[in-house]
């Protein structure tokens, strides 16, 4: 029947999936009571200490009841195997002394022994006269009361009876075989645990007979659950004090560390003034405390010592600026006058008022890229972000570098993968100051050969490759590309200019962003620098959109094309006049 | 007639160089040395244009500015030492029109000097409005429900240029390049410092600009008029 058979899998699926809900849920629970616990010290204290306290108790317990429980029962048997035994020879001398003429007489001397012996020993729940033979019970069997005859089998057991004729065939008639058994009582119907003694009497007319007692336990049996319940209940009272007591103390101890990690956690926020309360004791905690407060004292001392040297330099910096920048000033603008009168001067004096000009400008670029080093020492410099295309920046700068590309014919060109998505948070002045130094740094070096920027993003981060086919560099090269004043070749980039901090500003705006500025680089096969920035302040870096190392090294334009740039395509901002506003 | 600036450094040798070059351009240039001397200066002489370090003996250069500013609209550019963010944005939101960074070139002062005195007067009244506001280019004055509005030239120039083409959105380069007159891209904070400004005067509430929108990632446009 495949109807009731589909309905039997789609049965099973549901109860899979309940299931597998019910494993996740029970996951979970026992995930957040993981995380609870290994969270809360106090918790773990408490419920090591709880386990302790329920093992200890557990033990004394068991150790109490067993000891209480033995030491009971022994007496309690040694009383039986006498009473029984006195019983036993009471009931041989009544057989001994009656005249009994034939087995009816006998059966009727057995019947009224066995019922006296009930009435005279009120401890005794039962008698049994028994045939030894039989193993089945006998007709001449004499059970009092009547009512436990159907116990007959289980009271009196094979092994019981065993143990009994072997005494019987020793002759020892004065041992007595002892068994521990469950007596049913027929009319409350209640179980109790009990004993059964035998030993063997001899019956005129009837030979020997099996006799056994039946001994109830019940008042030990209450008496050990009523100890029972009084352990139980102190056990609980115990655990519940344990509890209160672990509580209280983790509570004193665990309390002032969770206040110890509260007050640090506030120095590490740039509270300085925070200190522990309860440094007068002298205890474990005050010490704590003290050394706690030492501790934030000296960090607190150290930072306003770094905080003020920091100053001092930033005022020095600052001062240095303005005492160097008015004299230069001056300079400059003499320099410029003469200069713009250079054709009244003789050749001699033309040709210096020249070099004036010239110098002072290096000058000039050499005293603005040391102050703006010494910003970044003093951690003075200050990220001003906006939101900008990448794409336009790059755009930007390569326009503004066209002049000098075409001056050294070096073919410049751009991709900008996709315009307008290289939106990220930067500063713009020092963006360009970075890409316009790497690109003025590859058309300088790439010695007629094509120069590529590219321009590409990923959801965390934008980020530019600027890569020429120049004279490139050695690895140790790459290592100190950063450096201040490195220069790959002495020699050749003297007469380019620059000041030889262009790069380590540029790594220092970098990382100002939290970006990369990174280099790679090969004699021969030209070098490539990239640039990465994330798209918004609190991403970390781990990749970057586009590779360092280029795929192929060989130019993708021939160095015949001429230079190319794509502009970013989209709408001019300044002549859109039905722009939204916001 | 010359046009006589109020050169106020303490750097005699700058301020001779200064004149030198403001006099190349037929220019007065009129000298003060310290800080409290400044404001006593400007109002005696009535200067066209203030030349103002900020570094100075006596009361410090945002504090001059602040003064003349107090009193008067006229064009002060502030010369600093020091480009960082800070003091520039000090020296702007203390009422300074612009700021050159030493060192500079004596075209580049020039040039600034000549952007603020530049007084481009259209032929024939012209009059604009801007939300609620009526701007007379021809008359100077600036009214909210003819009630006058006092603007700085700089401030008022700034408004003028937004207003007459409103529906243009301006960049802040565009700004730089019409009003102060820079042919390069340079600080922008220059522009927003103003219009902060302009703003403070103009707007019944700051916060909430009808008159000089921000259209952000772009720049500047003028509101509507009403």
């Amino acid at each position: 029947m495949p109807g009731l058979s589909s309905l039997g899998s789609s049965l099973a699926g549901t109860l899979r999936r309940k299931a597998a809900k019910v494993r996740l849920v029970l996951i979970r629970l026992a995930r957040r009571a993981t995380h609870a616990f290994r969270a809360s010290l106090r918790l773990r204290i408490m419920t090591s200490a709880l386990v302790m306290g329920v093992l200890a108790v557990a033990a004394l317990g068991l150790y109490l009841s067993t000891s209480v429980r033995d030491g009971m029962v022994e007496r309690r048997l040694e009383a039986i195997d006498s009473e029984s035994a006195a019983l036993t020879a009471n009931a041989e001398e009544q057989f001994q002394s009656s005249v009994v003429m034939d087995e009816q007489q006998a059966q009727q001397l057995m019947s009224s022994v066995a019922a006296r012996i009930l009435q005279s020993a009120s401890t005794v729940e039962a008698v049994f006269l028994v045939h030894p033979t039989g193993t089945q019970p006998q007709v001449s069997d004499v059970i009092i009361p009547d009512s436990m005859g159907t116990q007959q089998r289980e009271l009196l057991t094979d092994e019981l009876r065993r143990e009994n004729s072997e005494l019987r065939e020793r002759e020892a008639t004065n041992e007595q075989v002892m068994q521990f058994t469950e007596v049913r009582d027929p009319v409350r119907d209640e179980v109790t645990p009990g004993v059964v003694v035998g030993t063997s009497v001899q019956i005129p007319q009837a030979g020997p007979y099996e006799i056994y007692y039946v001994y109830s336990l019940q008042p030990e049996q209450e008496i050990l659950t009523f100890m029972h319940r009084v352990l139980g209940t102190g056990a609980a009272f115990v655990l519940l004090l344990i509890g209160l007591i672990t509580a209280m103390v983790s509570r004193q101890t665990v309390a002032p560390v969770t206040r110890a990690a509260a007050v640090a956690e506030r120095l590490a926020d740039g509270h300085l003034d925070e200190r522990l309360p309860g440094a007068t004791g002298i205890d474990e905690m005050s010490t704590l405390s003290r050394s706690f407060n030492a501790m934030a004292d000296s960090l607190q001392q150290q930072i306003q010592q770094m905080e003020e040297l920091s100053k001092a330099q930033r005022q020095f910096v600052s001062d240095v600026s303005h005492e160097l920048r008015t004299p230069l000033t001056t300079i400059r603008m003499a320099g410029d006058v003469i200069h713009a009168a250079r054709d009244q001067l003789d050749p001699a004096a033309s040709r210096s008022a020249e070099l004036l000009s010239d110098q002072v400008e290096r000058f000039e670029i050499l005293l603005a890229d040391l102050l703006e080093i010494s910003r970044f020492d003093a951690g003075a410099a200050v990220l001003d972000a906006e939101q900008q295309d990448l794409g336009d920046v790059v755009t930007s700068v390569v326009q503004m570098a066209q002049p000098l590309a075409e001056n050294k014919a070096v073919p410049i060109s751009v991709d900008l993968q996709r315009p307008g998505n290289s939106v990220a948070d930067f500063d713009p002045r020092r963006i360009e100051r970075i890409v316009r130094n790497l690109v003025v740094n590859a058309i300088e070096h790439a010695e007629g050969r094509p120069v590529e920027v590219t321009v590409a993003h990923d959801a965390h981060a934008v980020a530019v490759v600027v890569r020429d086919y120049g004279v490139g560099m050695t690895v140790q090269e790459v290592e100190h590309v950063f450096d201040r004043f490195w220069r790959a070749d002495p020699a050749r980039t003297r007469t380019t200019g620059g000041t030889g901090l262009g790069l380590a500003i540029a790594h220092e705006d970098a990382r100002l962003h939290a970006g990369r500025l990174e280099a790679w680089g090969r004699p021969g096969r030209g070098a490539s620098f990239r640039l990465t920035l994330p798209r918004r302040a609190g991403i970390t870096l781990n990749s970057s959109p586009v590779p360092l190392v280029p795929d192929s090294h060989e130019p993708a334009v021939t160095t015949d094309q001429i230079p190319v740039v794509h502009p970013p395509t989209g709408p001019q901002p300044t002549n859109i006049p039905d722009l939204e506003i916001h | 007639m010359k046009s006589r600036v109020l050169v106020v450094d303490d750097d005699t040798a700058l301020a001779e160089m200064i004149g030198i070059v403001l006099r190349g351009e037929g220019l007065e240039p009129i000298f003060c040395t310290d800080g409290d001397g400044a404001l006593p200066m400007a109002r005696t002489h009535q200067p066209d244009l203030i030349l103002l370090d900020v570094m100075l003996p006596g009361k410090d250069g945002v504090q001059v500015c602040r003064e003349i500013r107090a009193e008067s609209g006229v064009p002060i550019i502030m010369l600093t030492a020091k480009s960082d963010t800070v003091d520039v944005v000090l020296g702007l939101e203390s009422g300074a029109d612009d700021y050159i960074s030493k060192p500079f070139k004596p075209k580049e002062l020039v040039a600034r000097v000549k952007a603020r005195l530049r007084r481009t007067e259209d032929p024939g009244p012209e009059r604009l409005q801007v939300g609620d506001i009526d701007v007379d280019v021809t008359g100077h004055t600036v009214t909210r429900a003819g009630e006058k509005i006092a603007l700085t030239p700089l401030e008022f120039d700034l408004l003028v240029e937004l207003a007459r083409k409103p529906w243009q959105v301006f960049t802040r380069e565009v700004l730089l390049e019409r009003v102060w007159g820079y042919r390069h891209s340079a600080d922008t904070r220059l522009v927003n410092v103003h219009v902060q400004r302009l703003r403070s005067k103009i707007e019944r509430d700051p916060e909430n600009p009808e008159i000089v929108l921000t259209v952000r990632g772009v720049g500047y446009k003028a509101g509507t008029p009403q």
